[in-house]
């Protein structure tokens, strides 16, 4: 129990950390950070307008007093107004998050349903046709960027075949079927990278764990092949397993950008791309404090599903 | 030599696609910035080779320039952030907890960010282009290297040698600097591989959005969005940057692969697992003892060619009696007590000889059948109990698993049978021990677990490996007499392979002396240890602390490594008694007197003046 208290304050103190570090970025940078934003393509930008920004965002302010502000307002969930129309970020995060983490993981779902069983087939296989062709599936998995893919793929499903239309997005409750189809897309593309991290880990780890110490004892006792591996092996071999695809998963809550952008889908990445694009700080401020704490809150998640796995952590 | 080109293609081709984006200037090709409207999206013709882009500017050029552009970025951010990680990693190894701190446990800060999205925060501020591009990368790769560093420090630090080095003076820093760098070359080399083949993904990306290199320059990410948006009437456009680009990480991958392999230590080889031949003749089953062993030869597979760390192996064991396997480390006395259990690693595996065990053979019996007798008929007991013992299950669970494995047996009633054999072994307050994990145990209570667990189904014949090496003194007396008590009440057969001479006195009927992967000597214990008839045999036993604490003597000399072995007497080279006979040929193992047999073509000599060779009287 005092574990997990630690790991959470732990967790609460970097979170701190990220919206610290998320603030100060602007003023980290060289020169007047207002004059920044609205500069163009090297023309000085218009001094009443430079004003008028500085103002909208507290930059007159000393610095100390900006800080406490805007961490009081994180804490009370306002992450203040877009500049190119002053809606309310946090709004609209709260909007499109959830189209994003569908996303993520439905991904995920599909990589681990095909990954995990296919990665313990090809180390309990080593050396066959399935290991091996899987592995060549894999390394092709990861020598494709997940934009590559999703062009490739509308140009093959939306462009040649019309199986299905290029992207876009329909809520769940308006037309289910569509929904889903909308999402296979996008969701394929994700998996299919994911799905190569977790095939390989699976299969080393699987391949690791069957030369342990204790693997061996359980094969003196005369052990079935069966009960080794479900008994023995996976549970151990599941441990690096957890951490990769977390770690890919955290990735992921940055990296969908790219596919929402391939598949035009109203996630929470596009916000993003379009609020970089119109140099709108307090939503690419937003967005990334956002996604920084689920980062976090990812991180956390695993440490806690590693003390369920490994009563050593738990107890250290 | 097929093998060694079919590892090497990744480098070749790397440094086939640098070599081309690096001379691109210097190739008679157009300027990548010369438009040609008139021919936009034209299909690949004798002067453009691979088409024409939306402004007619030639495809081929342009990706040439893209390779330059992306490999300029993946190489500088990554160089950067190797030679700056690696510098703070070895700073914070270096200066103590307050520069780890600050040098190491800072960078934890970085990886709370998705790597993308630090990007894009800093790409807002900074503004997007190759010199906001390589900082940023640079950053994403930082706390990787810093890692690598810090982990070659420490590891180096706590070596022996280090140590050694400090004690004669030289400053340690020095030490440091000249120790680690070397040995942390791999790692780092992996490390290069994979942040460079990340570096390409994110660049690409970057640009694939607009975010990362700025047009009119060229790259593959600003490529494919180009093409992308005339996909409709010039699909063909999409599919060469797509191509380029995936190559390339796909090349950088297998490099990656490749010196990871070469970096790992625990490369496996396989094998075939059984011996599929017919039994030679003469060789015929057996009934009498337990175990009975004859010609065994265990081969393993290793990348300088095949090694037989076991050779020509013959052994008897009967109902009740112990047999004790002596040896130093790499005699090949664990690899033999393995292949009587068919639990041999992959790499190594059984290539003549047979193995019987109550009368069945098995280097040749089907993986059901050992099954069958693993846990049942026949039980081992391994070096190391933490190890051994899974650490994610309760100790008595584990018991009671192979009870269960062997017999039809209630999970309660299991549970109950498991508590008993706990208190066999001498475990105290067992019910509650029953319910703990392996790592909450001393060492002797673990040993004792994995003792009650070999013994639970009563086997016939009890493999003891190494048992109490690991253990306390004071333990290690405990466990023999445990095990000792257990042989006889159980009257099994028990091979106990140690490296300890008090140990064998102690426990052993007959004992077999083992070197360099052979039996020298095999006799009665007490016969063997009054009078060895083997000089490896006495030397071993002058090397052990004696009762009248006289100093002991050492072997001199080392073990010679089983693939140099020397043609004649393998002791030959260490033996004081030499002769040129001794290394004409190899000795066989001759019957001396009744139950005694030496590997020494001189024993008689030798006998005849016995003293010389150091009888301990």
């Amino acid at each position: 129990m005092a574990w997990v208290l630690k790991r959470i304050g732990i967790s609460l103190l970097l979170v701190w950390v990220v919206a610290s570090i998320v603030f100060l970025a602007i003023h980290l940078v060289p020169g007047d950070p207002a004059e920044l934003l609205l500069s163009q393509g090297g023309a000085a930008p218009d001094q009443a307008a430079v004003d008028q920004l500085r103002e909208q965002l507290g930059l007159d302010r000393p610095l100390m007093a900006q800080y406490l502000r805007s961490l009081g307002e994180v804490v009370r969930g306002d992450l203040g107004e877009s500049l190119q129309d002053g809606s309310s970020v946090t709004g609209e995060i709260v909007r499109r998050l959830p189209r994003t983490l569908e996303l993520i993981a439905a991904a995920a779902l599909l990589a681990l349903i095909t990954g995990l069983p296919l990665g313990m087939l090809a180390a309990l296989r080593r050396g066959g046709i399935a290991d091996r062709l899987l592995s060549i599936i894999s390394a092709a998995g990861l020598a494709l960027p997940v934009f590559v893919l999703g062009t490739l793929m509308v140009l093959l499903f939306a462009q040649t075949l019309h199986w299905v239309s290029a992207g876009g997005y329909v809520p769940l409750a308006q037309a289910p079927g569509k929904h889903f189809t909308l999402l296979a897309m996008p969701a394929a593309a994700i998996a299919t990278g994911l799905f190569s991290a977790v095939f390989r880990i699976t299969r080393a780890s699987v391949l690791d764990v069957s030369w342990r110490d204790y693997v061996r004892t359980a094969r003196a006792k005369g052990l079935s092949r069966h009960r080794i591996l479900t008994r023995h092996i996976l549970r151990n071999a599941l441990m690096p397993v957890v951490t990769v695809v977390a770690l890919h998963l955290g990735t992921l809550l940055g990296g969908t950008v790219l596919v929402e952008y391939v598949f035009n889908y109203p996630g929470l990445s596009g916000m993003l791309v379009d609020a970089v694009n119109a140099r709108d700080y307090p939503e690419v401020q937003g967005v990334v404090l956002v996604i920084s704490v689920l980062f976090v809150t990812l991180n956390l998640a695993v440490d806690l599903i590693y003390g369920a796995l490994d009563p050593q952590v738990r107890n250290s | 030599m097929i093998g060694r080109v079919y590892r090497s293609w990744p480098f070749v081709a790397l440094a086939i696609i640098a070599i081309a984006a690096f001379v691109t200037p210097l190739l008679p090709l157009s300027n990548p910035l010369s438009m040609d409207v008139a021919h936009r999206l034209a299909r690949p013709s004798a002067s453009h080779w691979l088409g024409q882009d939306e402004y007619g500017r030639d495809v081929l050029t342009r990706l040439l320039w893209g390779a330059r552009v992306s490999l300029l970025v993946a190489a500088t951010s990554t160089a950067a952030a190797c030679i700056l990680g690696t510098a703070l990693g070895m700073i914070g190894g270096l200066l103590g907890p307050l520069a780890e701190f600050l040098a190491v446990r800072s960078m934890d800060i970085v990886l709370c960010f998705p790597p993308l999205l630090l990007a894009l925060l800093v790409v807002t501020l900074l503004g997007p282009g190759a010199s906001t591009l390589i900082p940023v990368l640079a950053l994403v790769y930082l706390p990787g290297f810093a890692r690598v560093a810090y982990a070659g420090v420490l590891a180096v630090r706590s070596q022996e040698y280090v140590e050694a080095m400090r004690v004669l003076g030289a400053s340690s820093s020095r030490i440091l600097l000249r120790t680690v760098l070397p040995n942390i070359g791999g790692p780092l080399l992996v490390q290069i591989s994979l942040a460079a083949s990340s570096a390409v993904v994110l660049e690409s990306g970057l640009s694939f959005l607009g975010l990362g290199v700025v047009p009119p320059a060229s790259s593959w990410g600003l490529m494919i969005a180009a093409a992308r948006t005339t996909m409709a009437q010039a699909p063909w456009l999409l599919l060469w940057p797509c191509l380029a680009l995936s190559v390339t990480i796909l090349t950088l991958n297998a490099a990656c692969d490749a010196l990871r392999d070469a970096n790992d230590p625990h490369r496996r080889l396989s094998g075939r697992r059984r011996l599929m031949d017919a039994l030679a003749p003469g060789m015929l089953p057996h009934t009498g003892p337990v175990l009975e062993v004859q010609g065994l030869t265990v081969a393993i597979a290793t990348p300088g060619g095949t090694i037989y760390p076991v050779r020509e192996v013959s052994l008897r064991l009967r109902p009740g009696e112990t047999l004790a396997i002596v040896g130093e480390s790499g005699s090949g006395k664990s690899l033999l007590g393995l292949s009587i259990m068919g639990l041999l690693p992959l790499a190594a595996r059984p290539i003549s000889g047979a193995v019987w065990v109550n009368g069945n053979e098995l280097l040749r019996a089907p993986e059901s059948e050992l099954q069958r007798l693993r846990g049942n008929r026949m039980a081992m007991v391994f070096q190391d109990p933490l190890s051994s013992l899974n650490p994610v299950h309760r100790v008595g669970d584990q018991i009671a698993e192979v009870l269960q494995a062997h017999k039809r047996l209630s999970n309660s009633a299991a549970k109950a049978k498991a508590i008993a054999l706990l208190t066999r072994v001498g475990i105290p307050d067992p019910v509650r021990r029953a319910r703990v994990f392996s790592f909450e145990m001393s060492g002797g209570m673990r040993q004792r677990a994995m003792i009650a667990m070999a013994v639970a189904n009563s086997p016939s014949l009890l493999i003891a490996d190494e048992p109490t090496t690991a253990l306390d003194v004071t333990i290690q007396a405990q466990v023999l007499e445990l095990m000792a008590t257990l042989k006889r009440d159980g009257n099994m057969g028990m091979v106990f392979i140690t490296h300890s001479l008090p140990v064998v006195a102690e426990i052993a009927d007959t004992v077999a002396v083992m070197y360099a992967g052979e039996i020298v000597e095999h006799g009665d214990a007490i016969a063997v240890f009054a009078n060895p008839l083997h000089p490896y045999t006495a030397a071993l036993l002058r090397s052990a602390p004696s009762e009248n604490g006289s100093l002991p003597a050492c072997v001199p000399g080392i073990v010679p490594p089983i693939n140099a072995l020397p043609p004649g007497c393998i002791f030959a080279p260490r033996c004081d008694h030499r002769r040129p006979a001794c290394e004409a040929a190899r000795p066989p193992l001759v019957n001396a007197t009744p139950g005694r047999m030496t590997r020494c073509v001189r024993w008689q000599e030798l006998q005849a003046c016995a003293p010389s060779i150091g009888a301990v009287a």
